[in-house]
């Protein structure tokens, strides 16, 4: 084995050494039913025809990308992917703006001008990504450049695939990463199908994180349906790149419950291996923790689902308030100007 | 290489981006000997310095070139004659081509080889419209040309052409109307001109409002009243300030140059304006926050809840000054020239740090005295979010009536604010540090008790708002904050 | 006023923007210690650190994606390319996210790509491009293509100022070959106004970069027949000095473009288009076009001179206009 294997996250005097106290798990598994339940609902308006495009969900995701964006501070930004619905509502992107973001609504972070989840949210640390995956790699690498250039105790989070893993950007920007020893963690979203192509076809190594060796750093193995054990081995990583040991490539092993799109209905996928990963979702095999470990009762349970169902409401109601945006306006905002430069995130 | 002709040393192209090259030393001198490839001087160029290898063999025949020199790359530096020929005095006449040159330029251009190239370098000929006849030529006529011809009524077949094939030019049918030879102009309409056209009667123009920056500090004063004295002039504007051409400061070892933001010039000239204005004083009190902190806890989840609002400290003080304020109106108000201007609204600033210490802006709550405490909880929350995204609008920075800052989130107990100009005070808010604190038990005895305390200061204008009168207020918000009527808020 | 070549006042303008404000940064390959390839940064490392002038591995993507992090981070970087035509290993960084980052994100990206473009030395197919068309159709991005050492300094300036990615083609050819006085304090030149090279009113040519030089020896030469072409320098293609080029139109009513970029699809083709839809009827002859011939840039001296404008060609073409 090339490379460490976490161990899941048993009681919860363990969780309390890796930083979080109870009121911090419930907050996690309300951003899971979050995630989960935005995208549920975007299926739906979808369709009903009220969303453009394509839609791509997240499912099966949930608890890595929560598990990591809880381990981020306040200051760290990433670069999540259509994946990590996760990552946006931990750092607190209202859920009205990304159903606003799905409907091409001026209300949307990108007020129209892109789709899906790629999202900005500087002032919450977030860059949107493109679709060219791993694109976002070199750019939070040189987001790390940044800190490192400047002395900032700050940490840059890059989200890739285990799809975009064979691409020439990953290669360039773990290996930048690794030669400067930069603050920047390195996820991977390894859900193990890159649209119908299996991993065996994508990489010929046991695991993408094996990878890291071979640029100087460590690399992890997570089951990604355990969102302590990703929140564990994610706070160890940032830290340690908080502390100048450099980078991390944390391979978060999950299975893409839905299509790659709302078109595939992943026929490719085995049935059996379907059904294994269902047998262990992230967000009932965290419920079920936390009524063993922590005691959540049947009242707290009802109140962060009726918190969770009221906020999607007025997420959905205001969203379709927002106006579609004004064609007129479309060629301003091409070329920033110099006072576009005064916005906080550039610091 | 044939030992019958005369070789020549060029100056080499040490790079692509090389133009010229510097003799540093000669290694032969005419009349030695040299092999083909054998050393025979040494270069320097801006990009490396290199020795030169003979292009052929023979007797070096003459420097042309001496040592210290620049010349061009390709410049020829020296020539080699045949074995046993003797070293010249002066230049041969025939000139022969270098041999295996690395430079460009060197390389007679071969017409040959340049014309069999299937390439195309030059532009296809200007397609004339027509080269044989003066009657077919004279028939084409330019967009130029027709323009002006229709503009000015003339008939192009009555000018003589210069151009290919008789063609009338521009400047051909521009000389015609300027030797007076075409009918008046001004009977002819043209085609829709792209000359402006003489002004139709029209109503005056609206003025644009002029576009220069009122400066905060230049008061107009109010009609009615009367000045016993002409008012000291307002300081004149300065003009923006340019960091150019200003010297770049000299930085000495470590120190760090950034060039300062827009924002950051504006923040530094309302500073120094305003502490060239007012008059500024700080009085502070201390306050026992233990009713606010628990009716803070109570209400904190229950506003989130239904109102998703975070309640802050922020919120209770600023309701509380409010309050106050409509008892103090000299503390809302202004000194606008000779005189004292009060009003019935409190427009609230509230002073948004940026990220990072990069700048800061007030946002104004308008009309602060018709909100609740959920009003203005919901109201700073929203403008405190638009500040730092930068989506506030203009109104919304201007028209403050008094200002609130909070340095105290970082634990600081005290400060003397800079007034938001042209207002008359700034209230202070600090952190709530738990201290021992003598109170009356119910039997009337001294006791000392852990309580949440914070500081308030108000920087007021001592022009216009006096000590007694600052205290007072100061007094007043206390007492609301450490007595709060949750019924009344 | 100090004389100084084009790639003294490239050099000077870098030292000086990164001496006045310490976000500025270079990194790109050879840039420390062999002060690049060009010798551009040479003895910049020594004054402003490693992490300041930072060799980076053979990586143009992790460059040009590392600077668009560090700009969106608030450092000013300057990538540099070792050529212009290895910009191609980094087309997905600036066309797919630097330069479409703003109009998604609002977060602007104030990075700069030096890129020594041009031909002229037998550089061969991989080393003498003149990629900025490509680039022109690409919103989002400018384009900077200094002719002057005064221009190249400050236009350096002005694009590390820019709050947008901006390409700065800088011409190889003229780095050693073009001397001009150069003021030795800081300026900036607004992108988007073109520079009257020579002045004249028979015709124009609208041209940039190391065209410049090589049209404005055409003209000396047709001076003589009575012949004044005035050569307007562009400067930079995006923004472009439209306004500029359509008033000289509108005097001179014959135009030449003229490029070392190939012809299909050069930016030259635009200005054309441009001059068609909107002076169409100040025309008094068809907009000609000179610029490369569409093959990749040939190796063997004979070959790259008939591939490269000259200044014959543009002599014989200008006679044909003053002749129409």
């Amino acid at each position: 084995m090339a490379v460490r294997e976490a161990e899941p996250v048993g009681s919860l005097q363990e969780v309390k050494e890796a930083g979080l106290d109870r009121e911090d798990l419930l907050g996690i598994y309300r951003h899971m039913l979050i995630t989960r339940a935005i995208e549920e609902r975007g299926h739906i308006l979808y369709r009903q025809g009220k969303i453009p495009g394509s839609f791509y969900t997240g499912r099966g995701n949930e608890a890595a990308a929560v598990g990591v964006a809880t381990a981020m501070g306040p200051n760290d930004v990433g670069t999540p992917l259509h994946r990590d619905m996760g990552v946006h509502i931990t750092r607190g992107v209202e859920p009205w703006r990304i159903i606003a973001q799905y409907m091409g609504r001026e209300g949307g972070p990108t007020r129209g001008r892109d789709g899906n989840v790629h999202m900005a949210a500087p002032e919450l640390g977030l860059h949107p990504m493109v679709s060219h995956l791993p694109a976002m790699l070199p750019v939070a690498v040189g987001m790390a450049l940044a800190f490192k250039i400047r002395g900032d105790r700050r940490v840059a989070l890059g989200w890739f695939g285990e799809g975009s893993a064979a691409r020439g950007d990953a290669h360039e920007s773990m290996n930048m990463a690794g030669v400067r020893q930069l603050p920047v963690v390195f996820i991977c979203d390894n859900n193990q199908w890159a649209y119908s192509t299996p991993t065996y076809l994508g990489y010929p190594i046991e695991h993408v994180a094996d990878r890291a060796a071979a640029y100087g750093f460590d690399g992890v193995v997570v089951d990604g349906t355990d969102v302590l054990a990703v929140y564990r081995e994610a706070k160890a990583a940032i830290e340690k790149a908080r502390q100048g040991g450099g980078p991390t490539l944390i391979e978060c092993l999950t299975l893409r419950m839905e299509g790659h799109a709302v078109h595939d209905d992943a026929f490719y996928v085995p049935k059996e291996m379907f059904e294994q990963w269902a047998a262990q979702d992230p967000i009932e095999r965290f419920r079920t923790w936390l009524r063993s470990n922590a005691d959540m009762t049947d009242d707290e349970e009802d109140q962060i689902t009726s918190v969770v169902k009221r906020l999607l409401n007025d997420a959905l109601e205001r969203a379709e308030e927002s106006p579609l945006p004004d064609p007129s306006g479309l060629e301003q905002g091409v070329y920033a100007s110099a006072e576009d430069l005064d916005t906080p995130h550039h610091k | 290489m044939s030992t019958g002709t005369q070789i020549e040393v060029v100056m080499p192209q040490m790079g692509v981006s090389v133009s010229e090259g510097t003799i540093t030393k000669w290694l032969k001198q005419p009349g030695e000997a040299i092999a083909r490839d054998e050393l025979l001087l040494e270069i320097s160029t801006d990009k490396v310095d290199t020795e030169v290898p003979s292009p052929g063999e023979g007797v070096l025949a003459e420097i042309l070139v001496s040592e210290g020199q620049t010349v061009d790359v390709g410049t020829v530096l020296g020539r080699i004659g045949p074995a046993g020929s003797e070293a010249a005095a002066s230049a041969p006449e025939e000139p022969v081509p270098a041999p295996a040159s690395v430079e460009p330029a060197a390389v007679a251009p071969e017409p040959a080889l340049a014309a069999a190239a299937p390439v195309e370098a030059a532009p296809a000929p200007v397609a004339a419209p027509q080269t044989e006849t003066s009657g077919n030529g004279r028939a084409f006529v330019s967009p130029v040309v027709a323009r002006i011809a229709a503009e000015h009524g003339v008939d192009t077949t009555a000018v003589a052409g210069t151009g290919t094939g008789g063609r009338v030019t521009k400047k051909d049918i521009l000389a015609f109307i300027e030797s007076g030879a075409s009918a008046p102009a001004a009977v002819l309409p043209g085609p829709p001109s792209t000359e402006p056209q003489p002004p139709a009667p029209e109503p005056a123009p609206i003025p644009e409002p002029a576009p220069v920056p009122r400066p905060p500090d230049e008061t107009p004063e109010p009609q009615t009243i009367p000045v016993p004295e002409p008012m000291p002039e307002p300081p004149t504007p300065r003009p923006p300030t340019q960091p150019e051409p200003a010297p770049e400061p000299q930085l000495g070892p470590g120190e760090v140059l950034e060039p300062m933001t827009a924002m950051r010039r504006g923040i530094a000239d309302h500073m120094r304006r305003s502490l060239d204005t007012s008059a500024h004083v700080t009085s502070a009190i201390e306050v026992d926050m233990s009713r606010v902190v628990a009716l803070r806890k109570k209400l904190k989840p229950e506003y989130e809840r239904t109102h998703g609002v975070n309640v802050t400290y922020l919120a209770f003080i600023a309701r509380a000054a409010v309050e106050t304020l409509k008892e103090y109106p000299w503390i809302n108000g202004e000194l606008r020239g000779e005189s004292i201007v009060t009003r019935s609204s409190i427009n609230l600033g509230f002073a948004v740090e940026l990220a990072d210490g990069k700048g800061l802006i007030v946002p104004v709550l308008k009309n602060s005295e018709t909100l609740n405490l959920l009003g203005i909880a919901k109201g700073v929350a929203d403008i405190a979010e638009r500040a730092r995204s930068k989506k506030l609008l203009p109104d919304e920075v201007q028209g403050g009536t008094f200002t609130i800052t909070n340095p105290g989130g970082y634990g600081t107990f005290h400060g003397t604010p800079v007034i938001s100009q042209p207002q008359a005070g700034i209230l202070g808010t600090y952190a709530v540090v738990k201290r021992p604190w003598v109170i009356q038990d119910e039997m009337g005895q001294d006791v000392i008790a852990v309580r949440p305390i914070m500081n308030l200061t108000l920087t007021y204008d001592h022009r216009l708002v006096d000590g007694a009168l600052a205290g007072r207020f100061l007094r007043d918000i206390r007492e609301r904050l450490e007595s709060w009527d949750e019924a009344a808020y | 006023m100090p004389e100084l070549t084009y790639i003294q006042a490239i050099s000077d303008a870098l030292r000086q923007e990164m001496r006045r404000d310490q976000r500025v940064f270079v990194l790109g390959q050879d840039v420390g210690v062999y002060g690049g390839a060009f010798k551009v940064t040479l003895g910049f490392q020594e004054e402003f650190g490693p992490w300041r002038v930072m060799d980076a591995p053979l990586s143009e993507t992790a460059i040009v994606g590392g600077a668009t992090g560090a700009a969106l981070m608030g450092l000013r970087p300057v990538a540099e390319m070792q050529f212009a035509d290895f910009i191609s290993c980094a087309w997905d960084h600036l066309v797919t996210v630097a330069a479409k980052q703003f109009f998604r994100g609002r977060t602007p990206v104030p990075i700069v790509v030096r890129l020594p473009s041009g031909g002229g030395f037998s550089g061969g197919p991989f080393h003498s491009q003149n990629p900025e068309s490509s680039f022109a159709h690409i919103p989002g991005l400018k384009i900077v293509c200094p002719a002057t050492p005064h221009d190249a300094k400050g236009l350096l300036a002005t694009s590390i100022e820019d709050p947008n990615p901006v390409l700065y083609f800088e011409h190889k050819h003229l780095y050693r070959r073009i001397k001009g006085e150069v003021p030795e304090e800081r300026y900036t030149i607004p992108f988007g106004q073109a520079r009257v090279h020579r002045e004249g009113d028979d015709a124009v040519v609208v041209t940039w970069g190391a065209m410049v030089h090589t049209a404005s020896d055409a003209a000396d030469q047709l001076a003589g027949e009575g012949f004044e072409v005035e050569i307007l320098d562009l400067r930079t293609l995006i923004p472009w000095d439209k306004a500029r080029v359509l008033e000289s139109v509108r005097r001179c009513s014959k135009v030449l473009v003229l490029h070392e970029d190939t012809r299909t699809g050069g930016f030259g083709a635009e200005i054309a288009a441009t001059i068609a839809e909107e002076a169409f009827e100040d025309l008094d002859a068809p907009v000609v076009r000179i610029a490369a011939p569409d093959t990749p840039v040939p190796f063997s001296p004979a070959l790259e001179k008939a591939f490269l404008p000259q200044v014959e060609d543009v002599v014989k073409s200008l006679q044909e206009l003053a002749a129409y």
